[in-house]
């Protein structure tokens, strides 16, 4: 892939810019991360050693108890077969992620009820929710689900916004004013009201969620996209690739939306941390994704159900700060590099 | 000018129209209204006079309302006709000054939301002082220190206020402040002894009551104001007339407040219209979160009540205030600001 001089000037911009640099690394690297969380967070073993043979259950089949001696034909607990093959001293051993549990398995207890408080000793972290789930895998899980709702959320709103300006800006006329209406109507409309009657009725799974929401913000980036088309469609590149012959299609995709990409590279970080709020918000409320579903704001719910319990409140929101802050850093860092305003100062 | 201002003020009909007839088509549209939920308390009823209920499996059978009664229902709620009939009869209801009748309280909608507005007005106006109060000067420093320690520190303040959501704040802050530490209460805008306190102790507790709402709320917006604030000012700094300003003698203190400020204040004051519809119908996140009962709140109940009535009712007056505020941002920019004319294009 090349890039034109231009870009890589903005690029090059954007990594002398520190703050916002280094945010982006961080935050490509937590996502990487969050994509191999079974790895890091699973109630499966990474790798055990029975009987002089190697399993590696995270990415295979179910392994039932009775195939490493055990007498239950159900999944295989490996927090316990560890135990047990410690005890035994053999040279079987098991090798467990760094945060044993999976986001939906309750740990309880007996004669003690959840949430229970962090504890090195249960490998608990961050502690439990209310019903007994590890927080910390509940917020890796719930942070992977997050981002790629805001990622595909952002990918669908901008085709279609992206869509919708550039024909407002380009044809003008009816159509324009036409649209504006219909924008203006539909910004108007309290969404989360409308999304909140909708999935009290059906209970939305991630790509429902997705287009119901897609459904009411698509115009987020549509008024500016027209701006912007309506500017470029002025200058004379256009008018030669239409003297040329080019078709109305052709000159939108080829050569006015590429021009329009720093605009659209802008907006994105704030469209995903706008997305990671609304999923939050409605998950808080209760009409997001369905439970079991780990989120964040379930967790934010609970916590403020139960004060007394600061860890789960703690941990969500320091969580979500980081991800947002990250997330704004880098959207600053992309603006300043994308759209530089140089400001003399006095001495 | 008055020609332009007129025709905005015309284009909200439509806008409103199309509104409200949207939402009202949804409430038409999806099952759960007022009727099913009629239907379903008086099968409760029935069950518990049964003595034991026989579950999901018997609800065909088991209709508590005879079809005759459901059509008078449907006659009272006005569900018998086509949507857009119905909705011309709420229309004229509304245009006659009735937002009818609650389906859950059997109040009238507006003594509802009337009682709700003095709530929301002050966390509004208060909060929106605070904003201006905080903003307008940090702005100020901001620009005038840009790239100073000082200003990146604050910009790390600004940027992690802009990144986390009021409502966010508010549950930690309840946690922290109110639940863990016991600095403030949890919830409740006044003491119970609140009458026999003194004026100066009333203002004292209400203070104390709503200061966490209030910090919730003023983080929700304070980063926007104070970054337009700051652009602007380098903006204008870096303008020709400033260095004009400065170049004849003034000193740099009286070039940014006598120059550079006033024009700055130009791009702040388009914001100010917004605020009419934040101040009065708030956000019922944060009220959610403190058991505010504003207007933010009783909207929220109500689509979860499936109140249509009153849903209807918060709507027309949430964008109603939308929709003037946007007329009132442009009058306010209009007003400061000689040089704009709206008489052609836009």
């Amino acid at each position: 892939m090349t890039f034109s001089p231009l870009t890589r000037k903005k690029l090059r911009r954007f990594k002398s810019i520190k703050r916002g640099y280094y945010a982006f690394i961080i935050f490509s690297v937590l996502i990487l991360a969050s994509m191999f969380a079974e790895v890091l967070v699973n109630s499966r073993a990474l790798v055990v050693r029975y009987q002089s043979r190697y399993y590696f259950p995270v990415y295979s089949a179910m392994i039932p108890g009775t195939g490493f001696g055990l007498d239950y034909p159900y999944e295989t607990n490996y927090r316990e077969l560890s135990l047990r093959l410690q005890a035994e001293g053999g040279s079987d051993w098991v090798l467990m992620p760094l945060i044993p549990f999976n986001p939906l398995e309750n740990d309880l207890r007996k004669d003690e009820y959840p949430p229970f408080p962090p504890s090195f000793k249960d490998s608990h972290f961050l502690g439990t929710d209310t019903s007994a789930r590890d927080m910390a895998a509940r917020l890796v899980y719930g942070f992977r689900i997050a981002i790629f709702f805001s990622l595909t959320l952002l990918i669908v709103n901008y085709l279609v916004g992206v869509t919708v300006g550039c024909a407002m800006g380009y044809w003008g006329g009816k159509f324009d004013l036409i649209f504006q209406r219909i924008i203006e109507i539909w910004t108007n409309i309290p969404f989360l009201y409308v999304i909140i009657i909708i999935s009290s009725i059906v209970v939305p799974n991630f790509f429902l969620l997705i287009l119901i929401m897609v459904f009411f913000g698509w115009t987020s980036l549509t008024w500016t996209l027209r701006t912007v088309t309506y500017k470029e469609r002025a200058r004379e590149y256009v008018l030669a690739a239409k003297a040329l012959g080019a078709s109305d299609f052709r000159i939108i995709f080829k050569h006015i939306i590429p021009n329009t990409v720093s605009v659209i590279v802008t907006y994105a970080p704030f469209s995903v941390s706008g997305g990671i709020v609304a999923l939050t918000s409605l998950d808080y409320l209760g009409f997001g994704l369905a439970p079991p579903t780990p989120s964040w704001g379930e967790l934010l719910q609970q916590g403020w159900d139960n004060m007394d319990a600061w860890w789960i409140v703690g941990s969500v929101i320091f969580a979500m700060i980081l991800t947002l802050m990250l997330v704004t850093f880098i959207g600053e860092a992309v603006r300043e590099a994308f759209d530089p305003k140089l400001h003399s100062t006095y001495e | 000018m008055i020609a332009y201002f007129i025709r905005r003020a015309l284009l909200i009909v439509p806008t409103f129209l199309g509104i409200t007839i949207l939402v009202f088509a949804i409430t038409r549209v999806v099952p759960g209204g007022p009727i099913e939920r009629m239907m379903l308390q008086a099968q409760q009823m029935q069950g518990r006079e049964g003595g034991k209920s026989t579950g999901a499996a018997g609800d065909s059978q088991r209709q508590p309302l005879s079809a005759d009664q459901i059509q008078v229902l449907k006659a009272y709620y006005g569900f018998d006709k086509p949507v857009l009939v119905s909705y011309g009869q709420w229309l004229a209801k509304v245009l006659s000054g009735d937002l009818g009748t609650s389906t859950r309280y059997y109040e009238p909608v507006w003594l509802m939301i009337r009682s709700r507005i003095p709530i929301s007005l002050y966390f509004g106006l208060f909060s929106m002082v605070m904003v201006y109060g905080v903003c307008i000067p940090l702005g100020i420093s901001k620009a005038v220190r840009h790239k100073s320690v000082y200003d990146n520190i604050t910009s790390v303040v600004v940027f992690t206020g802009y990144a986390i959501p009021g409502w966010v704040v508010g549950v930690l802050l309840l946690v922290l402040l109110a639940s863990h530490w016991e600095i403030f209460p949890l919830g409740g805008l006044v003491s119970d002894d609140f009458e026999e306190f003194t004026v100066i102790h009333k203002i004292g507790d209400l203070l104390w009551h709503t200061a966490l709402p209030l910090t919730a709320y003023m983080l929700g917006s304070f980063s926007v104001l104070t970054l337009l604030m700051k652009n602007a000012l380098m903006d204008n700094l870096s303008a020709d007339y400033v260095r004009t300003a400065i170049a004849k003698g003034l000193s740099f203190k009286q070039a940014v407040f006598r120059h550079a400020l006033r024009n700055s204040l130009i791009p702040v004051a388009t914001t100010f219209g917004d605020n009419i519809s934040i101040i009065l119908s708030g956000s019922f996140l944060i009220e959610k979160v403190f058991n505010i009962n504003g207007m933010g709140l009783l909207g929220y109940e109500s689509v979860i009540d499936r109140d249509y009535p009153v849903v209807m009712g918060i709507l027309v007056i949430s964008s109603l205030l939308f929709m003037i505020g946007n007329i009132l941002s442009d009058l306010c920019v209009a007003l400061v600001d000689p040089r704009v004319q709206f008489s052609h294009g836009r």
